[in-house]
């Protein structure tokens, strides 16, 4: 088993942030016959552009389960973004080949009003489930979230925690081809933290492909046989588990 | 790429019936009469209006019903400006889901549009009622066989809607202006489509004929043709009638998923 499950080559992502500038059709009018100010803006224009990712290239084989460690501001939710389909790159491209699975927040989409039964169709629908599908793992959603006696209360009046539990059980009720996990396995009391660990332990050694955003260098270390390293938006280093170790005492800790 | 499109959307269609079945429920939640309002706003609106126009201004159509008159042209007026002003805030409204999970993001706008055509299709039964009633007063109206025309009618409606509510998402996403210049620009399309009033009215010839080129004029008219008709009642419109209209919805329902698609891959940057 060696096919190519993901391939990103060369990937290139360019972000505005000069997009919230205020800007006002009046001062936008001034500046038009001000040949100064209009050059200025363009070098703002340019001041402005944040490329978050630079020719970014990896391949992820099936089953493969990859880390991605850096920084805040690195890339890496970006980069896990554009895998899973939500951004479109700048440059590049990403081939992606089997179903993916996001679960990069959790709970996307839910209508505080609703109960947690409408959630879950709601939210199930949202993630690309058929109905038949959540139909028929409706009762495994709901045993896993340990629910029952809250089904039609709507999810306004939920606590933080159970409202994550209900997140993570509609979320991982699939089995994707690809997973996508973004600093998620910290949801809930500890006892529905370890549940988690344990589901996401079984969905990897079911042969499932897993790209793995976590701060958690310990958790990185347990899960992945690859660590890819990126630093502002570039990939630093690209290994097994010893990138771990170069990135705790490139930073330092 | 046709074939791609159809198995994206079967993909999504569940999730668009979950959108409006929400939309749906969270409508009337906590209201005393629930979805009897979608039945009764109509009505009461007609009422006012028709109290208004016809007692202070003498507004009147000679020889038909103004009751059905205005009735006919606010249920379509109703649906398009509701249907349109909700898709515009849908697609800025759900960044925080286009934000994190990929889904097709004219679901958003198409959503609202389908939403408020469920309402639509409720307020016929009013509309209706009124026609019964009033038939009781006015000879030449009637349940003609013509009315099997009517959804022609409301289909381009919906095109039509669904088109200018495609292209309002897209720019409200960039322009957040939009918001607000459309409410204005609503209520001038509002007063310059004949609702209240008998297009004859106008004086002015010119401003007549460019009052006609609207397609929602277009819409309601041909509605009007088939309830209330001339003296004789109710006919079917004339062919040109039927291009005109399913052509003008056409026409902007390609333009706005034109626009639509060549600016949503843009959309999330400007969350």
């Amino acid at each position: 088993m060696s096919d190519i499950m993901v391939k990103a080559d060369q990937v290139s992502m360019r972000f505005n942030l000069g997009i919230e500038k205020n800007f006002s059709i009046k001062q936008g009018f001034v500046d038009l016959f001000n040949p100064k100010k209009r050059a200025e803006k363009k070098l703002n224009r340019q001041r402005n552009e944040f490329w978050a990712l630079k020719d970014v290239s990896f391949e992820i084989e099936t089953g493969e389960v990859v880390g991605f460690i850096g920084s805040n501001g690195a890339g890496k939710s970006t980069l896990l973004k554009i895998v899973a389909g939500v951004m479109k790159p700048t440059k590049g491209q990403v081939e992606i080949h089997g179903n993916v699975c996001p679960m990069i927040e959790l709970g996307a989409g839910f209508d505080a009003q609703l109960s947690a039964k409408e959630n879950v169709y709601l939210n199930g629908s949202i993630l690309g489930y058929s109905k038949n599908f959540i139909d028929s793992k409706f009762d495994e959603i709901i045993d896993f979230s340990e629910l029952h006696d809250f089904l039609d209360v709507p999810v306004q009046n939920f606590s933080s925690g159970m409202v994550a539990r209900l997140a993570f059980s509609i979320a991982t009720i699939v089995d994707p081809e690809i997973l996508i996990v973004d600093e998620i396995l910290s949801v809930g009391d500890i006892a529905f933290q370890k549940k988690s660990i344990e589901k996401m332990m079984s969905m990897i050694n079911g042969g499932t492909t897993v790209l793995f955003v976590s701060h958690s260098i310990d958790q990185i270390k347990k899960m992945c046989q690859r660590v890819i390293w990126l630093d502002h938006g570039a990939v630093k280093e690209i290994g097994g588990k010893e990138v771990c170790d170069d990135y705790q005492r490139f930073v330092g800790a | 790429m046709f074939k791609k499109i159809m198995i994206n959307f079967n993909k999504y269609r569940f999730l668009l019936m979950q959108l409006v079945s929400r939309d749906f429920k969270l409508k009337y939640k906590r209201s005393v009469l629930g979805v009897l309002w979608s039945l009764l706003y109509p009505v009461l609106m007609m009422l006012v209006m028709s109290a208004v126009f016809q007692n202070i201004f003498k507004f009147s159509t000679p020889g038909k019903s103004y009751l059905v008159y205005v009735m006919t042209g606010l249920v379509m007026w109703n649906y398009f400006s509701e249907a349109s002003n909700l898709a515009m805030s849908s697609v800025f409204g759900n960044f925080s889901l286009i934000n994190k999970v990929y889904m097709p993001k004219y679901i958003f706008p198409l959503s609202k549009c389908l939403v408020v055509g469920i309402n639509f299709l409720l307020t016929l039964i009013p509309l209706y009622a009124v026609i019964l009633i009033e038939s009781t007063k006015y000879e030449n109206l009637s349940i003609n066989i013509y009315h099997l025309a009517l959804p022609y009618a409301y289909i381009c409606l919906f095109f039509f809607t669904l088109g200018v509510s495609l292209i309002l998402a897209c720019v409200s996403v960039f322009l957040r202006d939009m918001v607000y210049i459309y409410g204005i620009v609503t209520t001038i399309w509002t007063y310059l489509t004949p609702i209240m009033y008998d297009i004859n009215m106008i004086g002015n010839p010119t401003l007549a004929f460019l009052m006609k080129l609207n397609p929602m004029y277009l819409y309601i008219n041909f509605a009007r043709q088939i309830i209330l008709g001339d003296q004789n009642g109710g006919y079917l419109p004339s062919g040109q009638y039927f291009l005109a209209c399913g052509g003008s919805a056409l026409i902007v329902l390609l333009a706005g998923i034109a626009i639509f698609k060549w600016k949503q891959d843009k959309f999330i940057y400007y969350t």
